[in-house]
This record gives structure tokens, C-alpha cells and sequence, in this order.
């Protein structure tokens, strides 16, 4: 037997012992428990362990295109950028390094190093190539890397969705798939007997009037019919251009289920044309969007806008709930439910507003109701305290006080309504029906001026509630000089931006540097951490501060990263990786609630992360991280 | 009557083959001034049917190489013994190679030659490394008639020499494993464990690096004071 063969067997017969430890220990993982057998088995026989001591480098990018793939066996790696000691990542057991770079054929731009006792198991990049080719699922994971991660969670949460409701339908559906049947249609001059017929034949609840090159004119539906039933009109043989409503709202195919909910939602319609290139191609219909749901939002809210009482209104609120739940296990994402439950919140408070005045009689003077904080933000979760104002005009101070003795027993009557509603008294009683949040424009003014002027803590904690202003029921133009002033002068102030930073970095995420997550312990609970303190509130502070600097006008956290990447003030990839992080830890949050809910449980914000599973816990540390960053990047900008 | 028949009295039973590639075994030389990551060594554990360094017989051999500062997992070594007349012993609780896995087990000389070749010219690593470089030379010269000259370290000594500040006496392997909190899979097997003694040399090479031992020489030469200033009487 020559000397390679001996080897070769030798290899095959230790097969049985080492490689089959190791092959276990890389199943507890993503991809690898996801990989063939044999292809596992080829990875760990053309590996090499490799030790590393605390600080010990592996991978710099002086060292030239990188040559092997790295699996972390034991201990910690920390990437670190050439200009900065600041940890932009952690590596923990398990997880591998470093993909972009190797696929890339380029050197890595972070170094990394072990962060304590680590052992590695280091694969060769020809044996990479070759698993690469070998293994899709290894495949898939090396192209698609963390983002591939997200993407399991999401097909996770579908899944269970899918398991719940034995459905596949998705919020994020294209509307394309969604409209299955050709659209019914007819020209401007059809009559209308003619145009009823056809829709009758067809069992469609809406035709599209086009012109000859197929571009939508109008839409007639039944709600249309009966109006002109209503009206009296017996003349059937008019056209139907006569009755149609004009210039249509339409998506393109390519938008998605939720946005034509959402249109639905806010412009109070039944049906959305799919138009692409000026060309009809289908049309969506409520009944399209939400025929596997026995509550839905276009409907839930019509009947809030329209509820006769009060009473109504708290019976609704348990409804919202229920679409809540519905809407998460079909897969939106946190945004999107925010976004409905903002919708939906914003029609209860109008509604109480106009009952109250329907109740309590107009007090004769307009004004606008105003909401600050998280509402203000439309970040709202389904358990909400109110924080509101109410704004006017007035002449002086006489006249403001005048008309605030009119509006306080409204607004009053306005926060008991909504109380009842679901909408938790504010306990700091920053509420409409306080003298002090009833206040003209002259006096806001003075008001906000005064926070910025003076940066006392007190100040800084109200600029944080109270600059996240948007009107919710009466004119917004008042509001919007408003926030116009609030930003002239927050950008003119550098002290304040200052002490705005300061403020943003007083809630550290709890990352630690040596385990995963920092916990605390209030009694004999469970160690936990807080999602919304130490993990949304670092996002929404730096936001808002570099938002008010930079004179950005948005309140909405995810709005105001957005512009701020396009206007420059955040690097592209900072920006998408804190919208991602920021989005994750919102939507755990919500997971937490409604399993709160299901369980009988009281609303907490508290999660323990041993209870996440391991994909989860791996996402949401690095979430953090990113608010870790975050924080870092203001530091640095204000020499903190 | 060949020159050789002396080596080996009582083994008439290696063939020609055999014969040749006993002839071609690799000599060691003595422990280098090369870096350690430049040293390929070979880390053994062996499981045997006793203690009894006279009596008790080697019943498996299993070897991982640490080449370029790495244990490569492409070169590794595991071998049961074939033994005819093996009595069933209380070892057999520890390592598990019962009757029916030994009695599948290959032929001895076989196994030996094959070890040998893959040693090649490697010093050997060993946790107790005396026991083993015992056993493992009498299999040798009882089956093949070979003898074993090639260097060995052992990590049991290796161990607190280099971690001082670990404070564990008369530490076994498990002690050294847990103190570094160190994954193995099944213990008590002699590839697992060749393996764990191995990942423990890589930590222990690291540490000698830090404190300037980075030469095989180096480190047989430091080995060796620490052995004897234990040894000397204390006053």
C-alpha cells in the first residue's frame, strides 16, 4: 500500500470518531443543518482547526484577497474598521466569516480578531469553491449572508401563519397575482342597462370605463348603481359616462397588496385599477384583498369613521386587535402595522372629535388636535397612551385665553372618550384637556422656544415628546409653521443639538462586549432587556436629533433615516442597516405583545433572550448593535 | 540466517512486503529550532487493556496532526488492534473496545506500519506522554521489532508549565478541558481524545509563543528545567 492510500484509508476510518463530532456540532447551525450530509462531511474533512489567543488577528485587510472561509467552533471574533477601535460586528460559536470578501476575491475591509480563546475551523478556498458548487442550500447562504438570515425569519413567521390559517396569502402578494380575472370593460358610451348587465353577467362588483387604447376613464361600481337607484333616474339608456367616477385611482401591478390597502384605507374605496404602461391590466378589489379575513381594514375603517356612538367605537377597538393578530401571522412587517394601526387610530380620534362636538355642540372656534410622542411618529403598538394638544389661532393673549375657556370642557369630554377608547390617560397629563397643552400658536411657539433656549433635563425630555408634533384632526398649517420654527431654530443651536446627543446616548443597548446580551434583574424575575427602551429608543433619538438638525421635516423614525441618507448626513448602508435593525426589534416587540396577548398576560416590553430561538437571538443582538452604532456615530459627531 | 533475524526473536510472522516497509520507516532527529507552526506534530492517545505497563496491550491507536499551527482534519489516524487473546478487563468500562471490536480489529504489525508511516519523522505529543511512549514502544518492538526513538512531549507537564496562573494540581486531561472550557465530543475514545489533547496543544502553543518559546528546541529545553527545579529539593 502506498503512503497516500494508507492516509486516504486512515482518513476513512477516523471519519468515524472526529469528523462525526464536528459534523454534529455544525448542525446546530445555519446553513450547515440545512446541507446534505455528504457535503458536510466534505467540508469538515478539508478543514483545519485553528486556535487564536484574545486580540490574536485572523483576517486584515493588508493581508491581500482572502484565502479561506472561517467557521467559529468556540470562543468570540470582533471586526474592527483600520480607523477606529469601535466593534462594528461580533462572530459568535457557530456563525462563519467572511463571505462578502471571499466572494468578492478581495481583501476584507474589517479586521477581525478573537476576542477571547477561539478556535476556528478555516476551510480552503478551492474546498470552498467546491462546496460551493456542491451544496445549494450552502450556496444560498453564502450569496444571500445575513440578509438570508432575515429572509428565514420572515419565512418563519409566514410559516406559522400558513400553519394558523392554512393559507399563503401575504401582505406583500404583488397585485399582479393577486387579480386573477380579466377585467370587465366597456367604452364611455356604452349605456348603462347595458354596462349593469355586464357586470351582473360577469358577478363583478365594478366595471372600468376605457377608452380605445385601454387607458382607464372612469369606474363604475355598485356603490355608483345605487346611488343612481337612489337619485331617482330611470333612464337606463344614458351613457354610462354620465354616472361613472372620473380619473380613477390606480397602483401598478408591481405594487403590493398592503398598498392597496392601505389606498383603500385612506381614500375610502372599494376598488383599485392596475394600470401599467396607461394600459388597464386588472382590477383589485376589497373583497380581492381580504376574502380569507372575516375583519377587514377597509371595512373596520368605514365603520369607525361612521360609528353613531361612543360605544361603538369601544366595541370596534377589540376589532382593530384581531386584524393586529390577523395581519402579523400573514406576514406584515412591523412598518406596516404600525402604519395600519396609526390609520386606525387617527379615524377613532377624529370620530371622537366629531361625536363630542355633535355631543357637547360646536364651540365655534377651529382648531386643530395635535398628537406628540410616538403617535406623533405613526409608530404606534396596539397599547398607547395619549399625548395630545389642541392648537388655535389667536389674536393676543386676552383672545387665546378667551378661547381656551371654550374648548377646555371639549377637549375634556374629547380625552374621557378616548380613554374609554382604549387610549390610556397620559399620566404626565399631557393631554388636550390640560390648560397648558390648549394653546394658540403664539403661545406653542413660545413654548418650544423656551425648550430649546434652555436645555434643562426637564426641557430635553418634553423636546423628545413633544417636537414629534403632527396634527390629527383640523387644519395642519399652523402645524406646520410650527414645526418650521422648531426647526430654524434647532439648527441654529448647537448647544441644544448638543445636549440632544447627550441625551440620545443615556440608553445604552445591551450588547456587552463580553457575553451576548447584558440583562438586568429586577427581583427573581428572569434576566431581561427592554425592546423599546434599549433597543427603539437609540434609533428614534438619533433620529429625531439629526433630523431636527438637518432640518428635515419628517417625524417618522424610519421617514426621517430615509432622508437622511439622501440627503448625505448618513451614509447609504448605515442607513439601511438601522432601518433594518430598527425594524426587527419593533417587530419582536410585536411578536412579544400578541403572544402577551394569547397568554393573558400584562403588556411588557421586557424579553428574555434565551426564550428567542437561535436565529432570532443571533439577528437581535446585531440589531442592537446597529443602535450600538448608532449612538457611536452621534458621539462622535458632537465630540461626546 | 539474515543479519536481522536478532531483531526480532519472537515475530516470524512479518512478510517481505512488511519487511520492506519497515526498512523504509523514517528515522527521527532530535526536536528543532524551526518554529513551532513550521513542526508538524503528531498528538496520540492510545487505549489499552490496562495500566500495566508490562503485561497490558495497546488496543487502539488514534492520532490528529497539527501541521502549519492547525489540526488538519485530513490527516487523521485511527486504528483498533486486532488481539487474539485479549481478557475481558475492568478497562473495558473506560474504553468501550469490547470483545467483538477488537476481534475486528486488524493485524497488529499491519496497524503499526501504518502508524509509523503516518508519523513519518514527527516528535509525538501525548497527555502522560511516558505512558504512552511506553506502550506504544514495546507494541512496537514486540510486533515489528522497531525501535521507537522519535521525541516526545508531554502535554500533561506542557500544560502547567506554560498556564502557571491555572492553579490546578495533579490536573488530568478532563481538569485541563474544562479549565479551558474546551468542546469535546465522546471522551474515552482514542481519536476524541488525541483530538482534545490536541486543540489543548494549539492554546498551550499559542501561550508559549507569547512568552518567546517559539522553537520545538525552546520549549523541550524549558520543559526540562521546570521538570528538574521540581524535582530539587526545596530548602
Amino acid at each position: 500500500m502506498s503512503k497516500a492510500d494508507a492516509f486516504t484509508q486512515a482518513g476513512k476510518t477516523a471519519v468515524l470518531q472526529n469528523i462525526h463530532g464536528t459534523l454534529q456540532f455544525l448542525q446546530r447551525f445555519p446553513p450547515f443543518n440545512q446541507m446534505e450530509n455528504a457535503h458536510l462531511a466534505f467540508l469538515v474533512e478539508q478543514c483545519q482547526l485553528r486556535f487564536y489567543g484574545p486580540g490574536e488577528s485572523i483576517l486584515k485587510p493588508s493581508a491581500g484577497p482572502v484565502e479561506h472561509f472561517y467557521i467559529v467552533k468556540q470562543g468570540r471574533v470582533v471586526g474592527q474598521r483600520p480607523d477606529s477601535a469601535e466593534t462594528t460586528f461580533e462572530i459568535a460559536t457557530g456563525e462563519c466569516f467572511p463571505l462578502a470578501a471571499l466572494l468578492g476575491e478581495r481583501a476584507t475591509r474589517t479586521e477581525h480578531k478573537a476576542a477571547e480563546d477561539t478556535f476556528c475551523l478555516q476551510l480552503n478556498k478551492p474546498a470552498f469553491i467546491k462546496l460551493f458548487a456542491l451544496s445549494g442550500a450552502f450556496r444560498d447562504f453564502a450569496l444571500r449572508g445575513v440578509s438570508s438570515l432575515l429572509d428565514q425569519v420572515n419565512q418563519q413567521v409566514q410559516q406559522k401563519a400558513v400553519e394558523n390559517l392554512g393559507t399563503q396569502y401575504s401582505l406583500n402578494t404583488r397585485l399582479g397575482e393577486l387579480a386573477m380575472r380579466h377585467p370587465v370593460t366597456c367604452s364611455p358610451l356604452t349605456p348603462l342597462r347595458e354596462a349593469v348587465t355586464l357586470m351582473h353577467e360577469q358577478q363583478v362588483g365594478s366595471i372600468v370605463v376605457v377608452d380605445e387604447h385601454k387607458a382607464p376613464l372612469g369606474i363604475f361600481t355598485l356603490r355608483d348603481l345605487r346611488h343612481v337607484v337612489a337619485d331617482g333616474t330611470s333612464d337606463f339608456t344614458q351613457a354610462i359616462e354620465r354616472h361613472m367616477t372620473q380619473a380613477p385611482f390606480f397602483l401598478s401591478p408591481d405594487h403590493s397588496a398592503f398598498d392597496a390597502a392601505i389606498a383603500m384605507t385612506e381614500r375610502h374605496i372599494a376598488h383599485v385599477c392596475l394600470v401599467k404602461d396607461r394600459r388597464l391590466c386588472g382590477v383589485v378589489s376589497e373583497r380581492d384583498l381580504f376574502s380569507l379575513q372575516r375583519v377587514d381594514l377597509v371595512h373596520l375603517a368605514r365603520t369607525i369613521r361612521n360609528a353613531p356612538r361612543v360605544e361603538n367605537l369601544v366595541a370596534l377597538r377589540g376589532e382593530i386587535g384581531q386584524l393586529v393578530e390577523r395581519m402579523l401571522a400573514h406576514g406584515a412587517s412591523s412598518t406596516q402595522i404600525t402604519h395600519i394601526i396609526t390609520l386606525l387610530n387617527d379615524h377613532t380620534v377624529c370620530r371622537v372629535i366629531e361625536l363630542s362636538i355633535a355631543d357637547k355642540g360646536d364651540p365655534g372656534v377651529p382648531f386643530s388636535w395635535l398628537c406628540f410622542g410616538s403617535e406623533g411618529r405613526r409608530e404606534q403598538t396596539l397599547h398607547t397612551d395619549q399625548d395630545n394638544g389642541i392648537l388655535f389661532d389667536a389674536r393676543d393673549a386676552a383672545h387665546a385665553a378667551e378661547i381656551r375657556g371654550l374648548l377646555l370642557p371639549l377637549a375634556q369630554q374629547i380625552n374621557q372618550s378616548l380613554a374609554l377608547c382604549g387610549f390610556t390617560l397620559c399620566k404626565g397629563n399631557i393631554m388636550a384637556g390640560n390648560p397648558e397643552l390648549c394653546l394658540s400658536r403664539a403661545e406653542w411657539a413660545r413654548r418650544f422656544a423656551a425648550f430649546i433656549r434652555e436645555a434643562t433635563p426637564e426641557n430635553l425630555l418634553k423636546s423628545s415628546i413633544y417636537f414629534d408634533l403632527r396634527v390629527v384632526w383640523g387644519d395642519e398649517q399652523g402645524c406646520d409653521q410650527l414645526r418650521q420654527g422648531i426647526l430654524d431654530q434647532v439648527a441654529d443651536n448647537r448647544l441644544f443639538q448638543r445636549m440632544m446627543a447627550e441625551n440620545a446616548l443615556r440608553q445604552r443597548p445591551p450588547v456587552g462586549r463580553f457575553r451576548d446580551f447584558v440583562l438586568t434583574r429586577k427581583g427573581s424575575d428572569k434576566a431581561t432587556l427592554d425592546l423599546k427602551v434599549q433597543g427603539l429608543t437609540p434609533f428614534v433619538d438619533g433620529a429625531r436629533l439629526l433630523a431636527l438638525a438637518n432640518g428635515i421635516a419628517a417625524n417618522n423614525t424610519l421617514e426621517r433615516l430615509r432622508q437622511l441618507v439622501d440627503k448625505e448626513v448618513i451614509e447609504r448602508l448605515d442607513g439601511a442597516a438601522y432601518e433594518e435593525a430598527y425594524h426587527f426589534i419593533q417587530q419582536t416587540r410585536m411578536q412579544q405583545h400578541q403572544l402577551q396577548t394569547r397568554e393573558n398576560q400584562p403588556y411588557s416590553n421586557r424579553v428574555d433572550p434565551d426564550s428567542l430561538n437561535h436565529l432570532d437571538r443571533r439577528i437581535l443582538r446585531e440589531s442592537l448593535r446597529q443602535a450600538q452604532r448608532l449612538q457611536s456615530s452621534l458621539a462622535l459627531r458632537y465630540q461626546l | 540466517m539474515s543479519l536481522f533475524s536478532w531483531l526480532r526473536p519472537h515475530r516470524p510472522g512479518l512478510d517481505e512486503h512488511q519487511q520492506v516497509r519497515l526498512a523504509q520507516l523514517p528515522t527521527a532527529g532530535a526536536l528543532g529550532e524551526n518554529t513551532l507552526r513550521d513542526q508538524r506534530w503528531v498528538v496520540l492517545d492510545l487505549e489499552t487493556s490496562g495500566l500495566n505497563l508490562n503485561r497490558d496491550l495497546v488496543l487502539s491507536i488514534g492520532a490528529v496532526v497539527i501541521e502549519d499551527g492547525a489540526i488538519d482534519f485530513s490527516q487523521q489516524f485511527e486504528r483498533t488492534l486486532l488481539r487474539a487473546h485479549t481478557k475481558l478487563s475492568p478497562s473495558v468500562l473506560i474504553h468501550g473496545l469490547g470483545p467483538s471490536a477488537i476481534a475486528a480489529g486488524c493485524d497488529p504489525a499491519e496497524a503499526l506500519l501504518d502508524f509509523m508511516d503516518f508519523v513519518g519523522d514527527s516528535p509525538l505529543l501525548a497527555f502522560h506522554a511516558p505512558f504512552d511512549q511506553h506502550m506504544l514502544g514495546r507494541a512496537l518492538k514486540d510486533s515489528l521489532g522497531y525501535r521507537l526513538a522519535h521525541p516526545f512531549l508531554d502535554v500533561a507537564d506542557l500544560a502547567p508549565l506554560l498556564c502557571p496562573q491555572a492553579h490546578i494540581r495533579e490536573a488530568g486531561l478532563d481538569d485541563w478541558i474544562a479549565h479551558f472550557n474546551l468542546q469535546v465530543g465522546e471522551r474515552h475514545h482514542a481519536s476524541a481524545d488525541a483530538l482534545a489533547t490536541a486543540e489543548l496543544m494549539l492554546i498551550l502553543f499559542s501561550r508559549a509563543r507569547q512568552q518567546g518559546l517559539d522553537s520545538p528546541a525552546l520549549l523541550q529545553q524549558r520543559l526540562s528545567q521546570w521538570k528538574r527545579r521540581k524535582q530539587a529539593p526545596s530548602f
